[in-house]
């Protein structure tokens, strides 16, 4: 009999590559064996560690609804070796999957609130789940606003996606770029985004929020979202750290207390208040 | 008594600011063993200790950067640790106007003693900035500096490579080998990148002969002998072997024995007409 | 009344095992001053006296310094998987430390915590241990610190304790130890005596009151200034677990594989994207402490640390947990005074 093997991935196949900016791509893989491909599910603010064969892992959010039949898709930036041996993949090439590890967004607990996602740069992808889950439940869901901001209009990722939530039913986007990072026809905001949420003047009742993008962002934009009345225990945000195993086993992802492969990734702000500074 | 002295001269130097830290050795208990400390306040210097049982070769703290962050070091060294500090200047790595270096004559380290000391020619530091004790620097034959590879040498090539694959089977890449030595500065060590990796990180026979013969390989010509790396190796492997037969082809082949001679260029940095080129065939 | 056997019984039991095929390991003496626990072939080998414990852990007998989880196969743009079962047969280890037998059952924790780890559990489920309670101990020892001491049973199949007559006391405590001396002891009326072991020199409570106050302590960086960064100290200890998964071979194939790994490492957490959590020494050698005797307790109910003080004997610049906890208690006791 076989030994179980928690280390070991089950193989993927390249069915769709998409280039968002000059160095960041998304892949929607499938299962190899059908069978699997079937049983296989998630919950969206779980994440995979994806193999590139002969050059390692690395770890992703798994960036599309689990409503979504049949496939996954992930989001990377072409940085180390990994990455960039993904980058050099084409359709139809195979690769390896371990997971779904960690803990979701409570999408069940924020039925009936308004929701806003407010993301920076290469944040995007982990957030861009959450929101595809909520708008294709769109009844249970209250107002929907989505606030997304990069460095310049070269970096924003999901432009096409983006275009198409705001035409969905209450739900407003508000796309922004840093002071000099917009082009002649940018039609968006300029400025950050904790300003651009600021001037959204917002106005949301019972609401949840999921804020994920560079620290900075972050530090600035949670004294606004205080000001509109949402609580530490509402506002919600994916943490990342070096992993290896995704399993509690390696060591090297704690922050603090906490490890992230099995604790998180997903916390409230109240939660993030505890750790240390050790992410 | 070279400690008293010792303790004098760093309480002086902390007291008027010449230095903001003395990098040297403590000890907690008289029959404990030694370890580094980091002198910061004057009223702090009983805690440094002269005795023969000051293994560590302290410049290897010079790069360290919390060290770094503790101001300007008045560092104690013995005459083999002062050659270190010859190689590290001729590097580039340290600015020795920066530093106080205070030499101290050794009669040798252990009980029984280290195997380095029986040949040692720079019992007395020749270069330091204030020499504590007295000890003549008697010249050693170079017979007598490698004879213990001369010794394994005799064995046949077959012997040599059973006795190496036998001792680096036990590495467990633990690189406290590459933790103590002063050479060994990269701000990020081959064994680190993976863009190519050029030695697998495993410790499997492959990446631990691979780790072994590189960084033998980067010491050739900069290696002093201080043989840290060898009484540090939990495993027990006889590193010394290994790091000499480098040492004795630089002495052979271009005269040259690193740290000797602070005005010396370094071999691997320099070049003169006069090198032998009998080694390319 | 007690089991005992004499040391030629003992030896030839080994030499029972051995000759079965099966894998043994035991302290061996690699050099005049290194004892190491290794494979050995015959009980000629075993080293019973002398020195007060090897320099290295037992660990690696279940925990492998380098494991292959699988192979791959790379033609064209398929990719082929071979599972790696991993080689698993009876093995035995003879005359181990207390302190080392006592780290599996703590060990047991995070190897099964929800993902069963099956290589791990599967050698653990394959070994026998057989532990020498200990005669005499080193400044270093500091078991009884940590809850257990020289004649701790945690993680033993069977306990030989030296009667000083060429004979030991056999306790055998688990199945796997009654099966090993089966029909192989005589009884007697003498037991063995234990040493009372080292002075405790830390409490919890010390470690839990300094950590409480403040993560950020400045004092890390105080008390660790000598720390050089090695993993001298986590490949000796009996409990360090982390690990690092690499893939290794060319472009036509090669295998994934599990290496030891340690938070000492300046590389350890750093992210591809260039930033690290853990910039300096003092942080690193924070978290070891803090996942021994904070992390792993609150998760897992146990200490991470069996006290048998290896990190300091292999330690470059004697650092490792016994200086660092002796000055947390110095601390603790004395409110923050300077180390």
């Amino acid at each position: 009999m076989i030994m179980e093997n928690i280390y070991k991935p089950e193989l993927m196949e390249i069915i769709q590559i998409q280039q968002h900016t000059s160095d960041v791509k998304s892949m929607r893989v499938k299962f190899a064996d059908p069978e699997r491909a079937k049983n296989f599910s998630f919950k969206v603010g779980q994440f995979g560690i994806f193999s590139a064969f002969g050059h390692g892992e690395s770890t992703f959010n798994i960036c599309s609804s689990s409503d979504w039949k049949d496939f996954i898709e992930f989001c990377f930036r072409r940085t180390g070796r990994v990455t960039e041996a993904f980058w050099q993949l084409e359709e139809g090439d195979t690769i390896g999957f371990r997971g779904p590890y960690g803990n979701a967004y409570p999408m069940k607990e924020w039925e009936g609130k308004d929701l806003m996602f407010i993301g920076g740069g290469i944040a995007m992808p982990p957030i861009r789940c959450a929101i595809w889950y909520a708008l294709e439940h769109r009844e249970k869901y209250g107002d929907i606003t989505i606030i997304y901001g990069a460095r310049t209009v070269g970096d924003l990722v999901f432009r096409d996606e983006l275009a198409e939530w705001a035409k969905r039913p209450k739900t407003r986007v508000i796309q922004t770029v840093d002071p000099g990072g917009e082009t002649p026809d940018w039609k968006g905001e300029i400025g950050f985004v904790p300003t651009v949420v600021e001037k959204a003047g917002l106005t949301p009742k019972n609401a949840a929020a999921l804020v994920i993008g560079p620290p900075i962002m972050i530090k600035f934009t949670l004294p606004i979202l205080a000001k509109m009345g949402l609580t530490d225990k509402d506002i919600y945000t994916s943490l990342e750290n070096r992993m290896k195993c995704g399993v509690g086993k390696c060591g090297r992802c704690n922050a603090g207390p906490v490890y992230i492969c099995k604790e998180g990734p997903v916390f409230t702000l109240e939660q993030v208040k505890t750790l240390p500074n050790d992410y | 008594m070279i400690q008293d002295e010792l303790r004098q001269l760093c309480r002086r130097l902390l007291e008027d600011g010449t230095v903001q830290v003395v990098i040297g050795y403590g000890q907690s208990s008289d029959d404990g063993p030694t370890y580094p400390v980091f002198v910061t306040d004057a009223a702090d210097v009983d805690r440094l200790v002269w005795n023969d049982q000051c293994f560590a070769n302290l410049t290897t703290y010079l790069k360290r950067k919390e060290v770094k962050a503790l101001g300007k070091p008045a560092i104690i060294v013995k005459g083999c640790d002062e050659r270190a500090l010859a190689v590290l200047e001729k590097e580039s790595q340290i600015d020795r106007t920066q530093m106080v270096v205070i030499g101290v004559a050794c009669e040798g380290v252990g009980q029984p003693r280290e195997p380095k000391c029986a040949a040692c020619d720079v019992h007395m530091p020749r270069f330091s900035d204030h020499v504590l004790g007295q000890a003549a620097n008697t010249p050693v034959e170079a017979d007598r500096r490698y004879a213990d590879l001369e010794a394994f040498m005799k064995r046949s090539p077959a012997e040599r490579m059973a006795y190496w694959m036998n001792e680096l089977s036990r590495c467990f890449k633990c690189y406290a080998c590459r933790a103590t030595c002063p050479m060994c500065y990269c701000e990020r060590c081959i064994v680190d990148k993976n863009r190519p990796q050029a030695i697998d990180t495993s410790p499997t026979l492959k990446g631990n002969f691979a780790w072994h013969i590189a960084r033998a390989f980067h010491l050739a010509g900069r290696c002093v002998g201080c043989d840290e790396c060898t009484r540090v190796c939990p495993a027990g492997i006889d590193l010394r072997l290994l790091n000499m037969s480098l040492a004795k082809a630089a002495e052979d082949e271009f005269g040259y024995r690193a740290g000797v001679d602070r005005e010396a260029e370094p071999i691997i940095g320099s070049y003169s007409l006069k090198d032998k080129e009998s080694f390319i065939r | 009344m007690s089991e005992i056997i004499s040391k030629e019984d003992l030896l030839r039991l080994v030499d029972q095992w051995i000759g079965q095929g099966k894998r043994t390991a035991g302290p061996t003496r690699i050099k005049s001053d290194v004892v190491l626990y290794a494979p050995i072939r015959s009980s000629s080998d075993v080293q019973l006296d002398g020195f007060i414990r090897p320099r290295n852990s037992i660990k690696e007998f279940i925990f492998p310094r380098h494991e292959k989880l699988y192979g791959y196969k790379v033609e064209g743009r398929k990719i082929q998987l071979f599972d790696a079962e991993p080689a698993v047969g009876e093995q035995l280890i003879i005359a181990a430390r207390p302190c080392d037998a006592a780290a599996f059952p703590i060990l047991d924790h995070v190897f099964n915590w929800d993902y069963k780890d099956e290589f791990y559990n599967r050698r653990r489920q394959a070994t026998t241990i057989v532990t020498l309670a200990c005669k005499e101990y080193d400044r270093n020892c500091f078991c009884t610190s940590v809850g257990l001491g020289p004649a701790a049973e945690s993680g033993s199949d069977a306990m030989l304790l030296d009667l000083g007559d060429g004979s030991y006391e056999v306790r055998c405590l688990t199945e796997k130890g009654k099966a090993l001396f089966a029909g192989k002891t005589g009884t007697s009326d003498k037991t063995g005596t234990v040493p009372p072991g080292p002075k405790k020199i830390f409490t919890k409570e010390s470690i839990d009151a300094f950590f409480a106050g403040g993560y950020d302590n400045p004092e890390w960086q105080q008390m660790t200034l000598r720390c050089l960064g090695c993993g001298a100290c986590a490949y000796t200890c009996p409990t360090c677990h982390c690990f690092d998964i690499v893939d290794e071979g060319n472009a036509a194939g090669g295998a994934r594989v599990k290496n030891w790994d340690a938070c000492q490492f300046c590389m350890f957490t750093a992210h591809a994207s260039g930033h690290n959590p853990r910039t300096n020494q003092g942080q690193r050698q924070r978290q070891r402490i803090y996942h021994k005797f904070e992390i792993y307790p609150t998760k897992f109910g146990e200490i991470l640390c069996t006290g048998c003080g290896n990190c300091t004997r292999n330690c470059p610049v004697e650092l490792g947990v016994r200086p660092v906890l002796e000055t947390i208690e110095t601390l603790s006791v004395a409110g923050g005074t300077k180390a």
